[in-house]
C-alpha cells in the first residue's frame, strides 16, 4: 500500500505532499520524504551515472527504512516525485507504471495557467487523480 | 591515508587492548597514597602510558621489532570482573546527565548558520562527551572470559613499609579466595607473573628500615621481582607541578587539595622508572616468552596438513555437542584458549599478522563448535587486526559485521558486546571516511534502551553531517529522532540541544510541518526547564501556522498561552505573528482644512472632493502666498511637507488584521502607539511617557504590569478596541488618536493584546523600511513616512453638518424636501459659507422661505396663479456654487437649518457628495478656511417607467397624437397618476378619452402597465427656437389631470419642479441628438402606501420627466392637401377646374428642396392595398368624427375607382399646370403650393397620384464637396389619398 506521495520542487521545497494513512503520522512521512531528498541528491550528483542511466528519470528505491520503501523519480525540470510504500516487495515495472501516471498528472497540474511555478499545487483535480492512481496501485 | 595507529580507532585500540595488571595492596599503601588525594592506581596510572618505550620485541618470527607505544592497564583485583549491567547503566546515565548540565548555557545562544556548521571540523561539531560515553560502553563489557586480552598478564603486589610482617602480608594478599573469578574458574592460567613492590612513605618512615625490608623480600621472592617505591618525599605538601600528571582526575575529586602535593620531582622520577621497569623488564619479556611457547605448541598440534585433517576429524565427531554460547568447556589449558591467548598477546604486542593468523585458525573451530560468543569475539579481533594492518578493508568490514550480527544473535548476553563491536566498527568506517556507512552502523547499534539509542542516533546524525556529499536532511532527521529519545529518558536539555541542531536544517525551508514541530517542542521543553524567553521565542514561530490542522493550531495556541501564564508576566512582542497585519496602513484619515461629516465621507476618493471644491476653495497659488505671509514665522520649514491636523480632532488609522488560523482568536486593547513632541524644543524628545523607543531591535520585552501603557496622556488620547477574529477572516480596525496640544505627533505603530496575555506591537516604520528595501522606491517611502507625521495646530472651529430625513432607499422620481443642519460647536464663529452638490439632479438648494411652506401643497397651483415664480432664475446654473447669504452665521447653540429639494432622478445606487466651505473669523489661525464634506449613499428603486410616442395627425398639420405608456416597475408599491404636463406654452394637451375610461382603478398597482392617448396641439403656429429654450413657462393648458378631480394640479413651473426639469432636460439632451422641435413631458404621481403604523402616510410626490420627445416619422416633411371636397359642376359647358393647395411643413432643421410631381397616367404604381392602408383602421389613430362620415362612401368608391382604373385607359381627370413644381422650405416652416386638377366627368376621384420628392440642401458651402451625403438625405413620398366628388350640376 502506498502511504505517501510527494512532489518536491527543484529547490527541494514541497509542492504537494499527501499521506494515505489513517494514523496521524504526517510528521513522520514528511521526515521520510525530506530525508529521501538527500538520497536523490546523492544519486543525481553521482558522477558514475552515465550511458543509459543518464537520462533515466526513474531513480528506483531510494532507501529502505524499517517499515517503508521509498521510491524516487526525477523529472527533467528537477522536480522530484517521491513515493513511500509499505509493500516491501514491489515489482519495478509496477512502480514505473505508477510514476508514469503520476508524472502525467503532475504535468497536467502545472500546465494549468493559474498554477504559479514553484508554488504549492492546490489543484483538486490533481489530488483526485493522484489518489486514483494510488488506489489502483498494488 | 592516515596510519591506522594514528586514527581514532587505532589510538583507542592501543589504549584499550593492552596488558592488564592486577594490583594487590595493603590498606596502608592506600593510606599513604591518600595523602596526595589519590588512590594507589591513580598514582601509578599516569606512568603506565609509554609513548616511546622503545623496547625491542621478538615474537614468533626471528626478526625483532621495536615497540613505540605501550600501555599497561592497572586494576584492583576486586575490579577484575564483569560489570553489573545496572551499574553500567547508571554510569552511562551519569555521563549523559553530566554532559547535559554542562552545556545548558549554550542552549540560549543562537544556533550557528548552516554554512558555518559545514565548514567546521569534526572535533568542533561532535560533542566531546561522546568519547567518554563510548568508552564507558566499551568498558562495560571488559573482563569477559572469552577475551583473553582482558585477562591480567601480571600481578602487582604492594606492601607499605609501615606494614608489619611483610612477607606474610605479601603471601596473604595473593590469597586465591579473594582473587577474581577469572583466575579461579579456570578461564585463565592461575600461574601469573608477580611483581612485588614495597611502598616507602618518606614522611612516616626512615629509608633504612625500608631497605632492610626490601632485602628480606628479595631473598624470599627473588631479586628481580622486588622493588622499593619512595613517595611523599616532599615535607610540607606544597609541591607544585608544572604539568600535573593527575590533572585528569580532578573531576572525580571533591576536595580542593592539589593532587600529588607530597610527591616531589624525585618521586615522580622514581614512579616513572618503576613502571618502566615493570613493563619493559617484566611484562613484555614475559609476554614474548609466552607467545613463543604457545606458538610452538600450536604449531605442533594444529599447523601442518596432518594436524588440520586430524582436527577436522575430531571436530566432526563433536557435532552432536549442544549449543553452548558461554563455551565453558574451554579452559585455559585447552588448545583453543591457548590459540586465543596467543593471538591476543600478539595483538597487544602489536604483532598483528601473528594475531590475525591465530584468530583465523581458531575462528573456524569456534564456528564448528557453535561457541558463538567466542566466535564473534574472534571475528571482532580479526576485523581489528585487519584494520591495524591496513589491508583488505572488505575483510575487515565483513568480520566486523559478522561479529556484530553474531553477538546480536546470541540474545541478551551479547548485546553489550555488540554495542562495543558496533562502536569499533563505526570508528573503523569513520577512519576511512565512510561516514555514511558509519551512520548506518550507529543507527544499528541503537537497539537497546532509549538513552543509548539517543546517543547513538545523535552520533549517526553527525556522521551524516560529515559525510560527502553532505546529507543535511538526514542529519536533521536523526537529530530529531535522537531528541525524541532523549525526551523519553527525561534528558530534556539534550533533547533541546539536538532539536536546536535540527532547526538549523529546517529553518528557512518550506517544510513547515517539520519546522513547526521542532519549534513547538523546543518551546515546550524550554518552558519546562524554565527558560521562558527561549520558549516564547520559539513558540512565536509556530503561532501563525495556517497550514496546520485545526487541532494543531489549538494546541499551539493553548500551549503558548499556558507558557505565558506560567511566566506570570506580560510580554511585549515586537513581531507577534498573530493576528497578521494585513496591509499595515490601509487608510489614514485626518482633518486639516478638510473635514468629514462621516467616516463614509472620508473614504471617498480625494480627487472627487477636489473637483467638487475646485471653484469654492481659494486657488492654490493664492492660499500659498497668504499662508506664507501669515504663517512663515510660526511654522518651521520642515513642517511644510508634513500633514497638518488640529488639536482635539481625531486622526483615524485603519489597520487590517487577518487571522491565519482556523480557530477564532480574541484581541483586545488594540490601540495606536504614538510619539508626541512639543514644538518648543527642536530636538525631537519623546515627551510622552508612554513612548517606547522601538528602534533597537528588542524582539521581546517584559512588562511587569500591563498598566505601563496608558491610553490617556497629557498630549494625546488613544482609542482602544477589542474584538474577536473568526478563523480565516480579516477585519479592519479603526483606531483613533486625538492630539491635545500643539506639536508634532507621530504614529509609530499599533499594539494589541492577544488573548489577554501577550502584547504584540507592530512598528509601521519597520514595515516601511522593509518595503523600501524590497522595492527601492524612495518616493513611496517618503510619502508613507509623511503620512504618519502630523503637525498639530491649535484648535479651530469645525462645522458639523447633517442632512436630516434623507431616506436610505427611495423610488425613482420621489420628490422631497430635506433639511440641512449645520452646527458649530466651537465659540469662534465662521463666515462665508458656500455649498456645492455633486449631483444637482438629485439635490437642489432651496430658498430659505421654502422652509416655512407646507409640502407638498406648496407645489400645487394656487387659485390665483401668481406669475411670480414663473421666472425662476435658471441662472442658478447646474453645478454652480451656492453662496449662503451673508446674514447666516452659525454660533454654538443655534444651528443653521436650510431646506434642500431632493428628487431621486435615476435608479441605482447613488452617491451624493456635498461640500460646504467656510472661513474662520479668526484670521490668525493657521488654517483660514475649511471644508465640510458630507457623503450619502442611497438606493434608488425603479418606480414608474414611461414612454411617449408622438405621431402626426394626417389631417391637421399642427395636431399630434401622443401615446403614453406607463408601467409600474415596483414589486409592491402602487401609484396614483396625478397629472401629465407638457412643458412650453405653445402646446395644448387634451385627453382623448374620459379619465374614467383610462383609469378604471384609482391606482396603478405593481407590475401594471397602462397606455393612454392624448391629443397634442400647437396653439401658436410659429415659435422661435430661442423662446422654446429660454422660457420654460407652462400655461395651464398644458396640464392634463389624470387622477381624481378634486385635488389641485401641480404647478410644474415653480421652483423645485422646474429646476429638476431643467437638469433632466440637460441630461437627456446629452443622450439624445440635438433636435429642436421636441416636447418635454412631466408626469406627476403619488404613492400612497400604508406605513407600518397603519395610518396613511402623507402622500409622496413623484415626478417623472421625459424630455425631447419627437414625432415618430421618417420623413422630414409633412403635407396636407387642401381644397373643396364636393362640388357641383355643369360638365356640359366645360370640364371642371378645381384649385387645390398643398401645404408642406418642414419639420427638420435643414433647408429642404421639395418637388411635387403630378402623374396623369394610370397610377399603377399605387397598389390597392396601400390605398386601403391609408383609409383602413390599422393605423394607430384616426380622427373619429371624420372617419365615421367618410366611411361609407370611401368603401363604395374605392372598389369602383379601382375597377374603373383597371380597364379604362384614360383617367377622367388630369393635373393641369406644371407637372413638376420645385420649391425650398426653411427649417421648421411651411410652404403653400397651388395645384390644379381638371375633371372631365362627374364622379369621385382619388387624387393620390402625385409624389413629393425632398432633398436636404446643404446648409453651408461644404455641402458641395460631399455629394454622397446629399444623395442619402433625400426621399420620395407618395401622395395621400384625397377624395373629391364632382357632381353634375343640374
Amino acid at each position: 500500500m502506498i502511504v505517501c506521495v510527494a512532489v518536491v520542487g527543484h529547490q527541494n521545497n514541497p509542492l504537494y505532499i499527501q499521506s494515505f494513512t489513517e494514523a496521524d503520522d504526517a510528521l513522520k512521512l514528511h521526515h521520510i520524504v525530506h530525508c529521501s531528498l538527500d538520497v536523490v541528491d546523492e544519486r543525481v550528483n553521482n558522477p558514475k551515472r552515465s550511458g543509459p542511466t543518464l537520462n533515466e528519470t526513474y531513480l528506483g528505491v531510494l532507501y529502505p527504512t524499517e517499515n517503508y520503501k521509498v521510491y524516487g523519480y526525477l523529472t527533467n525540470t528537477k522536480v522530484k516525485l517521491i513515493m513511500v510504500t509499505t509493500d516491501l516487495d514491489v515489482r519495478d515495472a509496477d512502480v514505473r507504471n505508477f510514476y508514469r501516471g503520476f508524472h502525467a498528472a503532475y504535468v497536467n497540474a502545472v500546465s494549468n495557467p493559474f498554477h504559479v511555478p514553484g508554488k504549492k499545487i492546490t489543484s483538486k483535480t490533481f489530488a483526485e487523480k493522484v489518489s486514483t492512481i494510488v488506489k489502483s496501485f498494488g | 591515508m592516515v596510519e591506522p595507529e594514528n586514527t581514532r580507532l587505532g589510538k583507542m585500540l592501543l589504549d584499550e587492548i593492552t596488558p592488564v595488571v592486577m594490583v594487590l595492596r595493603t590498606p596502608l599503601v592506600e593510606e599513604s597514597c591518600r595523602k596526595n588525594g589519590l588512590s594507589f592506581i591513580e598514582m601509578l596510572s599516569p606512568f603506565c602510558n609509554f609513548n616511546n618505550i622503545d623496547v625491542p620485541v621478538r615474537t614468533a618470527s626471528d626478526h625483532p621489532y621495536r615497540l613505540r607505544k605501550f600501555k599497561l592497564r592497572l586494576f584492583y583485583a576486586s575490579e577484575i570482573r564483569q560489570m553489573n549491567s545496572e551499574v553500567a547503566k547508571d554510569r552511562l546515565k551519569q555521563v549523559v546527565t553530566h554532559a547535559g548540565d554542562r552545556d545548558i548555557s549554550e542552549l540560549c545562544s543562537d544556533p550557528p548558520a548552516i554554512e558555518t556548521i559545514v565548514a567546521t571540523s569534526e572535533l568542533e561539531i561532535v560533542p566531546s562527551w561522546f568519547q567518554t560515553f563510548n568508552k564507558q560502553l566499551v568498558d562495560a563489557v571488559s573482563f569477559s572470559e572469552h577475551e583473553s586480552f582482558d585477562h591480567p598478564v601480571a600481578c602487582l603486589v604492594a606492601v607499605s613499609s609501615k606494614d608489619q610482617e611483610h612477607i606474610d602480608k605479601l603471601v596473604d594478599l595473593f590469597d586465591t579466595n579473594q582473587l577474581p573469578s577469572l583466575l579461579n574458574d579456570g578461564a585463565m592460567d592461575p600461574k601469573i607473573l608477580k611483581y612485588f613492590l614495597l611502598v616507602h612513605d618518606n614522611q612516616d618512615d626512615i629509608l633504612e628500615k625500608s631497605t632492610g625490608i626490601l632485602t628480606e623480600m628479595r631473598s624470599t621472592f627473588g631479586a628481580h621481582d622486588c622493588r622499593m617505591l619512595c613517595i611523599n618525599s616532599s615535607v610540607d605538601g606544597s609541591e607544585e607541578h608544572h604539568e600535573n600528571p593527575w590533572a585528569s582526575y580532578r573531576n572525580n575529586a571533591l576536595h580542593k587539595k592539589q593532587f600529588g602535593c607530597f610527591i616531589n620531582v624525585d618521586d615522580i622520577e622514581e614512579l616513572k622508572t618503576t613502571m618502566q621497569d615493570l613493563s619493559s623488564k617484566h611484562i613484555i619479556p614475559h609476554m614474548e616468552l609466552k607467545i613463543r611457547v604457545l606458538n610452538q605448541q600450536v604449531s605442533a598440534t594444529r599447523k601442518g596438513f596432518r594436524n588440520q585433517i586430524k582436527n577436522l576429524w575430531w571436530r566432526k565427531g563433536k557435532e552432536d555437542v549442544p549449543d553452548n554460547p558461554n563455551g565453558t568447556m574451554y579452559t585455559f589449558s585447552s588448545i583453543e584458549s591457548q590459540i586465543r591467548v596467543l593471538g591476543d598477546y600478539a595483538f597487544m604486542l602489536q604483532d598483528y599478522e601473528l594475531a590475525l593468523s591465530n584468530y583465523k585458525l581458531i575462528s573456524t573451530d569456534y564456528k564448528l563448535d557453535k561457541a558463538w560468543k567466542r566466535y564473534a569475539g574472534v571475528q571482532e579481533m580479526m576485523g581489528l587486526a585487519y584494520f591495524m594492518l591496513d589491508q583488505s578493508r572488505k575483510d575487515a568490514e565483513y568480520c566486523m559485521e559478522n561479529a556484530f550480527s553474531t553477538y546480536l544473535k546470541i540474545g541478551s548476553g551479547g548485546v553489550r558486546n555488540a554495542v562495543r563491536c558496533g562502536l569499533w566498527w563505526a570508528e573503523m568506517l569513520k577512519a576511512r571516511d565512510q561516514y555514511k556507512d558509519a551512520a548506518d552502523v550507529f543507527f544499528r547499534i541503537s537497539v537497546e534502551e532509549p538513552l543509548h539509542s539517543a546517543v547513538m542516533v545523535e552520533q549517526a546524525s553527525y556522521c551524516y553531517l560529515l559525510s560527502t556529499p553532505i546529507m543535511l536532511r538526514k542529519y536533521g532527521f536523526h537529530l530529531v529522532l535522537s531528541g525524541d529519545l532523549y525526551k523519553k529518558c527525561d534528558q530534556i536539555k539534550h533533547a533541546i540541544r539536538t532539536y536546536r541542531g535540527a532547526l538549523v536544517v529546517f529553518k528557512g525551508t518550506a517544510w513547515g510541518h517539520i519546522r513547526d514541530h521542532v519549534h513547538f517542542h523546543i518551546g515546550k521543553w524550554s518552558a519546562f526547564l524554565g527558560m521562558y524567553d527561549e520558549a516564547i521565542k520559539h513558540m512565536l514561530e509556530v503561532l501563525a501556522c495556517g497550514h496546520q490542522s485545526r487541532a494543531f493550531q489549538e494546541l499551539f495556541l493553548k500551549d503558548f498561552l499556558r507558557i505565558i501564564q506560567e511566566t506570570g508576566k506580560t510580554f511585549e512582542v515586537l513581531r507577534l505573528q498573530l493576528p497578521v497585519i494585513n496591509f499595515a496602513l490601509t487608510k489614514v484619515v485626518f482633518e486639516d482644512h478638510r473635514t468629514y461629516a462621516s467616516s463614509a465621507a472620508a473614504s471617498v476618493r480625494e480627487s472627487l472632493w477636489r473637483s467638487l471644491e475646485e471653484d469654492m476653495v481659494p486657488s492654490l497659488s493664492v492660499i500659498k502666498s497668504n499662508w506664507l505671509e501669515i504663517q512663515s514665522k510660526v511654522l518651521p520649514k520642515k513642517y511644510k511637507e508634513s500633514n497638518v491636523c488640529v488639536a482635539g480632532e481625531a486622526i483615524r488609522v485603519d489597520v487590517g488584521f487577518r487571522n491565519p488560523l482556523q480557530i477564532p482568536i480574541s484581541i483586545s486593547n488594540v490601540s495606536l502607539v504614538c510619539e508626541h513632541s512639543t514644538e518648543s524644543d527642536e530636538t525631537v524628545s519623546n515627551a510622552s511617557s508612554s513612548l517606547i523607543n522601538y528602534q533597537n531591535d528588542t524582539e521581546l520585552r517584559t512588562v511587569s504590569v500591563s498598566g505601563d501603557f496608558s491610553l490617556d496622556t497629557p498630549f494625546f488620547t488613544l482609542s482602544e478596541v477589542g474584538t474577536s477574529i473568526q478563523g480565516g477572516t480579516s477585519i479592519l480596525v479603526q483606531l483613533t488618536v486625538t492630539p491635545k496640544t500643539e506639536g508634532t505627533l507621530k504614529v509609530v505603530g499599533v499594539r494589541w493584546k492577544l488573548s489577554g496575555s501577550v502584547v504584540g506591537i507592530h512598528n509601521f516604520n519597520a514595515d516601511v523600511t522593509r518595503k523600501k528595501v524590497a522595492r527601492g522606491n524612495r518616493k513611496l517611502k517618503q510619502s508613507i513616512k509623511n503620512k504618519l507625521e502630523f503637525l498639530v495646530i491649535q484648535s479651530i472651529p469645525r462645522l458639523e453638518g447633517v442632512i436630516k430625513n434623507l431616506p436610505r432607499t427611495v423610488y425613482a422620481g420621489d420628490l422631497r424636501r430635506l433639511t440641512l443642519e449645520l452646527k458649530n460647536p466651537s465659540t469662534v464663529s465662521v463666515k462665508n459659507l458656500k455649498m456645492r452638490v455633486s449631483h444637482p439632479r438629485f439635490i437642489n438648494i432651496a430658498d430659505q422661505e421654502a422652509m416655512d411652506l407646507e409640502f407638498p401643497n406648496c407645489l400645487k397651483k394656487h387659485a390665483n396663479s401668481s406669475e411670480s415664480y414663473n421666472h425662476v432664475d435658471c441662472a442658478k446654473a447646474p453645478n454652480s456654487v451656492f453662496v449662503f447669504p451673508e446674514t447666516t452665521s452659525i454660533s454654538a447653540d443655534t444651528p443653521l437649518v436650510w431646506p434642500l429639494w431632493f428628487r431621486a432622478a435615476a435608479g441605482g445606487s447613488v452617491s451624493l457628495c456635498i461640500t460646504i466651505y467656510y472661513e474662520m473669523e479668526d484670521k490668525t489661525a493657521v488654517i483660514t478656511y475649511r471644508t465640510l464634506r458630507m457623503y450619502y449613499n442611497l438606493e434608488v428603486l425603479p418606480s414608474l417607467e414611461m414612454s411617449f410616442k408622438i405621431s402626426p395627425c394626417p389631417s391637421r398639420l399642427q395636431e399630434f397624437l401622443v401615446r403614453m405608456d406607463v408601467i409600474n416597475k415596483t414589486s409592491s408599491e402602487s401609484f396614483r397618476i396625478h397629472q401629465l404636463s407638457c412643458v412650453g406654452d405653445q402646446w395644448e394637451l387634451t385627453l382623448l378619452h374620459t379619465v374614467d375610461s383610462v383609469f378604471p382603478l384609482e391606482y396603478l398597482i405593481a407590475g401594471q402597465a397602462l397606455s393612454c392617448f392624448f391629443k397634442l396641439k400647437k396653439c401658436q403656429t410659429r415659435v422661435t427656437t430661442e423662446d422654446n429654450l429660454s422660457s420654460l413657462v407652462t400655461s395651464a393648458r398644458a396640464d392634463v389631470r389624470l387622477g381624481d378631480s378634486d385635488s389641485r394640479l401641480f404647478d410644474t413651473s415653480i421652483s423645485p419642479l422646474i429646476l429638476f426639469h431643467h437638469h433632466e432636460r440637460l441630461l437627456q439632451e446629452k443622450l439624445q441628438q440635438e433636435h429642436q422641435s421636441t416636447i418635454d413631458f412631466i408626469l406627476m404621481s403619488e404613492s400612497q402606501n400604508e406605513s407600518e403604523s397603519g395610518q396613511p402616510r402623507s402622500s409622496e410626490i413623484l415626478s417623472h420627466h421625459t424630455c425631447h420627445c419627437r414625432i415618430a416619422s421618417t420623413s422630414p416633411i409633412r403635407w396636407l392637401m387642401d381644397g373643396p371636397r364636393t362640388l357641383r359642376h355643369d360638365f356640359s359647358t366645360a370640364f371642371c377646374e378645381i384649385n387645390l393647395r398643398i401645404t408642406v411643413y418642414n419639420s427638420s432643421e435643414d433647408h429642404l428642396s421639395v418637388r411635387i410631381n403630378t402623374v396623369d397616367s394610370t397610377p399603377t404604381v399605387i397598389p390597392v392595398s396601400s390605398a386601403a392602408s391609408v383609409s383602413g383602421n390599422e393605423e394607430g389613430w384616426h380622427d373619429l368624427s371624420h372617419l365615421s362620415d367618410i366611411k361609407l362612401t370611401s368603401d363604395l368608391m374605392r372598389s369602383k375607382v379601382g375597377k374603373a382604373l383597371s380597364f379604362e385607359s384614360v383617367s377622367s381627370f388630369v393635373w393641369s399646370g406644371s407637372s413638376s413644381t420645385r420649391f425650398k422650405i426653411e427649417p421648421l416652416s411651411s410652404a403653400e403650393v397651388p395645384l390644379q386638377v381638371c375633371v372631365f366627368s362627374p364622379g369621385t376621384f382619388d387624387l393620390s397620384n402625385y409624389s413629393l420628392h425632398w432633398n436636404v440642401l446643404a446648409s453651408g458651402e461644404g455641402g458641395d464637396d460631399e455629394a454622397g451625403s446629399r444623395v442619402t438625405s433625400s426621399g420620395t413620398c407618395q401622395g395621400h389619398s384625397y377624395h373629391i366628388t364632382v357632381l353634375q350640376k343640374d
